[in-house]
């Protein structure tokens, strides 16, 4: 069955109008015609009730993330090191939100994190905010912006993080034995309960990996990714030293919630099944600075999984 | 002054006409002759109606890529071997067509399928003066076709190649295998494997397997399928068509407008639907695009995600619909009035735990030119902002006084309509909006949601407008207003125009 419609295009009320402002030019409706037209529909009742997957509380600011959908909603930490980075910024700038379990396809750039800023029944709803933006958006956002330091070492060591451990963490996620342990559980499980799509998306998990580590070398040598990693803290842990953040700041900024996004999940016993391959958790564990580091945030800014973790 | 050359052309030109003369000449003493040997022939059965005969022998002639076996099944029952009763010829000539019409409907062979009867060779000892011989001659049709072609219609264009491979293997098998990209139905691959069972026309078994990619544009996304389907298709001796199968399909609702809704935001991702389905048909309208007289009863059943199901999507889905069709005498005026329904009951994964909400893959949605008239595609039910998110319970209705077109007549496909038509979609009532659903919570809920499609009046639009009907598809352009409606539903006024093959 096929179904036509004129100019039934995804247009919303805004574009539909601004394209019959130009056409009542040329095609004039008489006013009694007009006058007639408006006087339909005879009745107008309310709204339909939404459907009940629909979500409820859009008056607050809701952040996409990677997570179980009760963890989100408890606000606990995402399994993922670029959600959780930016879960972990906004905390830091003391902009309270919602977080909600999604997947990269909700998101517009294809990627996950994202943000739909509140938006009250009347006005239209704003436009989503990727995470490249939300930076920008969290400045203008909140009261207290958190100020990034002017530190010349900023770059080169966002690089350490952004490169060296990032790889690593890639590696030893989805390559590594880990694969069935962590991204198996917190990745492909959740996504269907079928066993042919779980093993399509665990095929192109691994290789997205892959293709990723690939761009940077030749051959994928676990060897020498654990070696850059291993250099990476350590140069971190000396940049930190006995600071309570980086760069002698204040307060932490958008530089502690990058090292906190993966200094915390590879410190987290109970994400997902357990880490198997512990070398870079192992090469993590020797520096104190580093770790205390991540405590100092689960105890200000995730209370609720700091306590649960040491109690367990 | 005209050169020899010149005359010769002249010359040859002449002649040609007088070839044509003699031609239709000819035709007209064929047509004579071959009428006057048909009345021979029909005044011939006439009075041997009653004569006693028994069939020896069936030969299919040119059928050469078709099983043995298969023609056997076919043909088999006619043979007086298998039969305990004699033959009147009449009755034998009855049976034979029988055989014929079948072999025509597998699709294999050219119509028209001929017959010869004729008499076995007397000095023949096994035969007995009763005898009679059949050959059908059975031209098979070419083993594939190739289709490809475009299609354009108002908002939506796109490109195919489809490709036939018939006779498979010999018992009327069909291989077919489709692609097409376009600018609404993006992509969509299919290949499709279709056998009739025991020889049986009416019997058949489909195994298809697909992938397509689909713009929903009313809800902001897009929806890409991955999966297949089997089917066993009969159709009873009173023209019943029952389908029963079995369909596993990947979905996955993904390339979000960027103003899509919140509600379309949440449905983004993969959800698998494992399900069985049941669908029954009763056409008895003399012409589907146009019905003059005659009814339609339809329902599709569908049971997804519970017990052994699996799947990701649990729910028992049921939809009917009905249309009347009714004559003002011989005027060619008529009234149709089409009724149509569903619901979608939400059930537990597997059997167990909490019934699951409906996901927008599975609801239904509502308005648009082949459904509710005088309103914008699925702009029924729920809306989150310009989204249409569909809704689980639906009833509508309308009726249509089809005239035929001044001076033209009512012997063309072309009619005028006047059309009143209305409908609610609505979803499931949630009494406490933050707690999940359990299953008694369901039950009371889809009885207050079935009460609710009650209150007030319907969301309706009244119009008139003109339809073609042509044989595959049927056209309309109408003018019309809404009545009654919701608010946040996207009615239209003025002109629209419709294509599609099933209208309220």
């Amino acid at each position: 069955m096929t179904a036509e419609r004129s100019d039934q295009e995804d247009a919303s009320q805004s574009t539909r109008r601004a394209h019959s402002t130009p056409s009542r030019s040329i095609f004039a409706v008489p006013t009694p015609i007009k006058q007639l037209f408006d006087r339909f529909p005879l009745l107008t009742y309310s709204p339909n009730d939404l459907p009940q997957r629909a979500p409820r509380h859009r008056d607050a600011h809701t952040l996409f993330i990677f997570a179980g959908e009760k963890d989100a909603a408890d606000g606990a930490p995402s399994y993922n090191p670029a959600c959780l980075k930016w879960q972990a910024y906004l905390k830091f700038s003391g902009i309270s939100f919602q977080a909600v379990s999604s997947n990269n396809h909700a998101s517009p750039s294809g990627v996950l994190p994202f943000l739909l800023p509140a938006s009250t029944e009347t006005s239209k709803p704003p436009p989503p905010v990727v995470s490249a933006k939300l930076q920008r958006w969290a400045i203008n956002n909140t009261a207290r912006a958190v100020e990034e330091p002017g530190d010349l070492r900023y770059e080169a060591y966002l690089s350490l993080l952004d490169h060296r451990i990032r790889r690593a963490w890639l590696y030893s996620v989805y390559l590594s034995s880990n694969a069935t342990s962590l991204s198996e559980p917190l990745y492909i499980l959740p996504t269907s309960s079928n066993p042919f799509v779980r093993l399509s998306i665990a095929g192109d998990l691994r290789r997205a990996a892959e293709k990723e580590l690939l761009k940077f070398s030749a051959i994928i040598d676990a060897e020498e990714l654990h070696r850059h990693a291993e250099e990476a803290f350590e140069a971190l842990e000396t940049a930190l030293g006995d600071d309570p953040w980086f760069f002698g700041a204040s307060q932490p900024g958008l530089f502690d919630a990058s090292v906190f996004s993966y200094t915390h999940l590879l410190m987290d016993d109970n994400l997902g099944n357990g880490w198997t391959d512990t070398r870079l958790r192992d090469a993590l564990l020797k520096r104190k600075y580093l770790t205390r580091h991540r405590e100092r945030i689960v105890a200000s800014y995730f209370p609720d999984t700091g306590t649960g973790e040491l109690l367990r | 002054m005209a050169s020899p050359v010149e005359d010769d052309v002249f010359e040859k030109l002449k002649n040609k006409t007088n070839h044509k003369q003699e031609d239709d000449d000819l035709n007209a003493r064929n047509f004579a002759q071959h009428q006057r040997s048909q009345e021979r022939l029909a005044e011939l059965i006439d009075d041997n109606t009653s004569l006693p005969v028994t069939i020896s022998s069936v030969r299919v002639l040119h059928a050469n890529r078709t099983r043995r076996s298969f023609l056997e099944r076919v043909v088999n029952p006619i043979l007086s071997a298998n039969r305990d009763e004699q033959f009147t010829l009449e009755e034998a000539l009855k049976e034979v067509g029988k055989a014929t019409d079948k072999l025509n409907r597998f699709g294999i062979f050219k119509s028209p399928i001929s017959v010869f009867l004729d008499r076995p060779d007397p000095t023949n000892p096994t035969s007995s003066p009763t005898d009679v011989d059949v050959y059908i001659s059975a031209q098979e049709r070419g083993s594939y076709t190739i289709k490809t072609g475009t299609e354009v219609g108002s908002s939506e264009g796109d490109a195919y190649i489809n490709a036939e491979l018939r006779n498979l293997f010999g018992g009327a098998e069909t291989l077919n295998a489709n692609a097409s990209l376009g600018t609404r139905t993006r992509s969509a691959y299919s290949l499709a494997f279709d056998s009739p069972i025991l020889a049986n026309p009416d019997f058949k078994f489909q195994l298809n397997g697909f992938a397509s990619s689909t713009l929903k544009s009313w809800a902001s996304h897009e929806e890409v399928l991955r999966g297949g389907n089997s089917k066993l298709l009969w159709r009873t001796k009173n023209g019943h068509q029952h389908e029963f199968g079995y369909s596993g399909i990947l979905r996955q609702v993904t390339s979000l407008a960027e103003n899509a809704s919140p509600t379309v935001r949440a449905e983004a991702g993969n959800s698998f639907k494992s399900s069985l389905t049941y669908s029954w048909i009763n056409d008895k309208r003399d012409n589907p695009m146009l019905p003059q007289r005659g009814y339609l009863a339809k329902s599709v059943s569908e049971l997804a995600g519970y017990g052994p199901l699996k799947g990701d999507a649990a729910f028992f889905k049921s939809e009917a619909e009905s249309q009347i069709a009714l004559p003002f005498g011989d005027t060619g005026i008529t009234l149709t009035a089409g009724l149509r329904g569903g619901l979608l009951y939400p059930l537990a994964l597997g059997g167990s735990g909490a019934p699951q909400p409906s996901r927008i893959n599975d609801r239904f949605q509502l308005g648009g030119p082949t459904s509710v008239r005088g309103f914008r595609l699925c702009g029924l039910g729920p809306h989150d902002g310009s989204d249409a998110v569909g809704g689980d319970v639906f009833a509508a209705g309308g009726a249509s006084l089809l005239f035929p077109v001044p001076k033209v007549g009512k012997d063309t496909p072309l009619r005028l309509q006047a059309f009143i038509n209305g409908g609610r979609l609505l979803s499931l009532k949630n009494p406490n909006k933050e707690a999940p659903m359990d299953a008694d919570t369901v039950q009371s809920s889809m009885k207050k949601t079935l009460a609710s499609l009650r209150d007030g009046l319907p969301s309706a639009a009244a119009g008139f407008g003109l339809v073609y009907a042509h044989p595959i598809a049927r056209f309309e352009i109408n003018f019309s207003l809404p009545l009654v409606i919701r608010a946040k539903e996207e009615a239209r006024k003025g002109l629209s125009f419709g294509v599609g093959v099933e209208f309220l």
